[in-house]
């Protein structure tokens, strides 16, 4: 028995200034499939799916839709004929209710040609209520959570009669209770007969939840299977083409430092638990857990930038009461050997349009006064290149001329150039390629090695287990366990998590 | 292909105002060739150079994400102090120190109302230079102002050579700022916050007392740009036109200096020089003062639509 699919992409290519995101991709959903798109950052999953949502158009190629060839020119026609998507960017406008961001561009119109808020908002409510959500239409956008709004998004997609919905990392912003809820309507749109993409880099929701598994890397197939004869561990090695293990430098056996960071009794929240964290001299400390659970605003808080609710931190000897203060936390911090190293390092790290000398150097000209001389740290420089082996032709290039991991490499010089000893940093690889994960692994194990000490959050649970000599677990703004993270599973930080 | 964009980004990076320097030396060149010299061309340059001085401060606010409306003011206020009658007993030193540090003082008090306070620039600046005036017209109290003690006027008229003394003095001093950009800890703090001022704070840049410095420069730069008007016009007078602040910001953008762009000197420096050629030839070609100031008004509309150009293709 064949089944026709409900999409079948054929050989889609696509170019992005000189250089394939996409070569001959094929791609087919079956109706009632929850299919999950796998592979690292820039393996062109979401140019795929944009391609298939009418985002962007391919250079080359083929889709149908129910047999029939089709072109989609914009997400409007897309959706038209069936596509809907959830992106991991929000689409919703947030000053409409509900009910009109689910009308939005197809209002009905009663007979004296006035939108008909009344048929949208019984139509809303019906909808809403198929997938179990008890939300009253008529409630703006943004007054909702950003699970909620995800549900709606999708509700909007169900609204518009769509038989293929895209879901881009949904659980990234969502708790373990709204995961289940979404998981449910998962389940019911199979039901139906529609079928679900679903890309995200969550294993456990991948073998729990997906029937199918499609693999790109570099923007090629890689393969296409069922869940149910992969293992995670095999899942890996296809998306990064090599075993995970390899990625990761050995732990080396150390003796117990002193001391260098401790946070006492910090509540992130006026009710929440306190939570207790230190940092050992020559070790890599993880806070792990799901997303948004408080890892951000527990290591925002040591440099003033949240403000939390009580409690007092240690940093080589010196204490300091929470909240500390905006501006001075950062200067301050630095001035103590603790360097920040913020997650977005576009919009919070870098200067793009400034030269990768600058970016180097910036942290050693604000530890002087203004009317010093700058003096031109050439010798900096050449060493931070050569150590962290950034890839440029010359250190007056722009840093947005270099690639993602050579950027991330800049700004992890920036701290270590400041002669740090602790550093505070979030997503240490985020938007980076496998071979420069690797070498800033490298980078961060050394670093501890001579005598550094590293804090890290990460998206990616498997990352902190193999960078890591201990974590913390953080749930609901408070850490629940400590565990290290030799024997440590992401089950068992789920678990954690979870059952705290 | 790459190239070519490559290409297209540098010339993009030129400052728009050497361009349009360039296009008007052809002009005037082509229109009247016997004005092509040293003396006539240093005279028209002198004019503007109070406009320059102002946009060597404009500059620096402007690339530190803020602006600096108050230079009316501070001028106005300035050439009250000395015209009105009140310093004339005074030795000249002490006289030009205290305006000076009338505009230093301006300067702090816009920079740490922006910085520290976190208020808006534009409405700060304009609310400044708003009391500036009115504390002259009431100091003033109707009366006619007076003259200017005569030392100004002789510095004015001073020539080296064929160069008037203020271009000289313009020219140093847009040197001096030049140096400062360039080689101090404060340079690189004011090119961080142009760039991008969130990653300029996670870097340990000091951001609110930097913007402060910036403000303050300003304002000392429009007390020195107000010493060199005043001794243009001999008079105390109790107008300056609105269309010097606005045509500092014009000749900053025209330099090539919008946010998030190295702050660079001698591109504002030209276009500043485009406006003392642009009188030049209007003047040749017979156009009046109206037609001047629609000049002036099309530059910079120019300036802004240029800006905009420039933000997109940034991003």
């Amino acid at each position: 028995m064949t089944v026709q699919p409900l999409v079948q992409m054929t050989s889609i290519s696509k170019t992005f200034g000189g250089i394939a995101a996409l070569e001959n991709v094929d791609f087919q959903l079956l109706p009632g499939s929850v299919h999950a798109l796998m592979g690292e950052n820039g393996a062109g999953k979401s140019t795929l799916m944009k391609i298939l949502a009418g985002v962007i158009q391919p250079d080359g190629g083929m889709i149908r839709k129910n047999g029939q060839i089709v072109r989609f020119v914009s997400p409007r026609e897309a959706l038209d004929a069936g596509v809907s998507t959830v992106f991991q960017e929000h689409s919703l406008l947030p000053n409409l209710s509900i009910a009109e961001n689910m009308y939005l561009g197809k209002e009905p119109v009663t007979k004296f040609g006035v939108t008909d808020t009344a048929w949208m908002e019984r139509k809303a409510k019906e909808i809403l209520s198929e997938l179990g959500l008890k939300l009253d239409p008529a409630t703006l956008v943004g007054n909702l959570s950003i699970a909620e709004r995800q549900f709606v998004e999708i509700a909007r997609g169900i609204s518009a009669r769509a038989d293929v919905v895209i879901l881009d990392e949904p659980t990234a912003a969502l708790n373990a209770a709204d995961v289940e809820v979404l998981n449910a309507q998962i389940l019911a749109l199979t039901k139906q007969q529609k079928a679900v993409v679903y890309i995200s880099h969550r294993m456990e929701e991948i073998f729990k939840i997906c029937d199918t598994i499609t693999v790109l890397k570099d923007g090629r197939n890689v393969d296409c299977v069922p869940v149910s004869a992969i293992r995670p561990k095999q899942l890996i090695a296809m998306m990064v083409g090599r075993e995970l293990s390899e990625l990761f430098p050995p732990r080396s056996n150390r003796t117990e430092g002193e001391v260098v960071l401790s946070i006492e009794g910090l509540r992130l929240t006026p009710d929440a638990t306190p939570s207790s964290i230190m940092l050992r001299r020559g070790e890599i400390v993880a806070l792990a857990g799901l997303e948004g659970q408080g890892q951000r605003e527990l290591v925002r808080s040591l440099v003033g930038q949240y403000t939390p609710h009580g409690g007092k931190v240690a940093v080589r000897g010196r204490e300091f009461a929470f909240p500390l203060s905006g501006e001075l936390g950062i200067r301050e911090m630095q001035a103590l050997g603790l360097g920040f190293v913020p997650e977005d390092r576009k919009l919070e790290g870098l200067f793009l349009d400034l030269s990768l000398a600058h970016n180097l150097t910036i942290g050693l000209h604000s530890r002087h006064f203004e009317l010093k001389p700058a003096s031109a740290h050439r010798e900096v420089i050449a060493n931070s290149m050569k150590s962290l082996s950034i890839k440029a032709s010359r250190p007056s290039l722009p840093v947005n001329a270099l690639s993602g991991g050579n950027q991330q490499k800049v700004l992890l010089g920036r701290y270590l150039a400041l002669g740090a000893d602790i550093l505070i940093i979030e997503e240490p690889t985020r938007g980076v390629d496998v071979g420069a994960k690797a070498e800033i692994y490298k980078l961060l194990r050394d670093y501890a090695n001579a005598g550094g000490s590293v804090v890290v959050l990460s998206r990616e649970t498997l990352e902190l287990i193999g960078l890591c000599d201990r974590l913390y677990v953080i749930h609901d703004k408070h850490v629940v366990t400590e565990m290290p993270a030799e024997s440590a599973t992401e089950h068992a930080i789920l678990e954690a998590a979870l059952h705290s | 292909m790459k190239r070519l964009d490559d290409l297209s980004r540098a010339a993009l990076r030129i400052p728009p105002s050497y361009i349009v320097l360039l296009v008007l030396l052809v002009t005037l060149w082509m229109m009247r060739p016997n004005l092509m010299n040293v003396a006539i061309l240093g005279t028209f340059a002198r004019q503007v150079v109070p406009l320059g001085i102002v946009v060597l401060g404009q500059l620096l606010v402007i690339s530190s994400r803020s602006i600096d409306l108050s230079a009316g003011g501070v001028i106005l206020f300035v050439n009250y102090l000395i015209s009105s009658g009140l310093l004339y007993e005074w030795p000249i030193l002490f006289v030009v120190l205290l305006c000076l540090s009338v505009g230093l003082s301006v300067g702090l008090l816009n920079g740490l109302l922006v910085g520290k306070r976190r208020a808006s620039a534009v409405i700060v600046t304009l609310a400044v230079n708003i009391i500036l005036i009115g504390l002259v017209e009431y100091l003033a109290n109707g009366k006619p102002p007076g003259d200017v003690p005569d030392q100004f006027r002789q510095l004015y008229n001073l020539r080296f050579g064929t160069l008037p003394a203020p271009v000289i003095f313009w020219f140093v001093l847009a040197g001096v700022m030049s140096g400062f950009l360039g080689r101090t800890v404060f340079g690189r703090f004011v090119w961080s916050i142009g760039s991008n001022p969130i990653s300029a704070h996670f870097s340990g840049v000091p951001v609110e007392r930097t913007v402060v410095l910036a403000h303050t420069i300003s304002g000392l730069m429009s007390a020195v740009a107000a010493l060199v008007q005043t001794s243009s016009i001999a008079v105390g007078s109790v107008r300056f036109g609105p269309e010097l602040v606005m045509n500092s910001i014009a000749a900053t953008i025209l330099g090539g200096v919008v946010f998030g762009r190295p702050a660079q000197v001698w591109g504002p420096f030209v276009g500043v020089l485009c406006f003392a050629l642009l009188f030049v030839v209007m003047t040749t070609m017979g156009v009046q003062e109206p037609g001047k100031l629609i000049a002036q008004g099309l530059i910079i509309l120019l300036a802004a639509i240029f800006y905009g150009v420039r933000s997109k293709s940034n991003s």
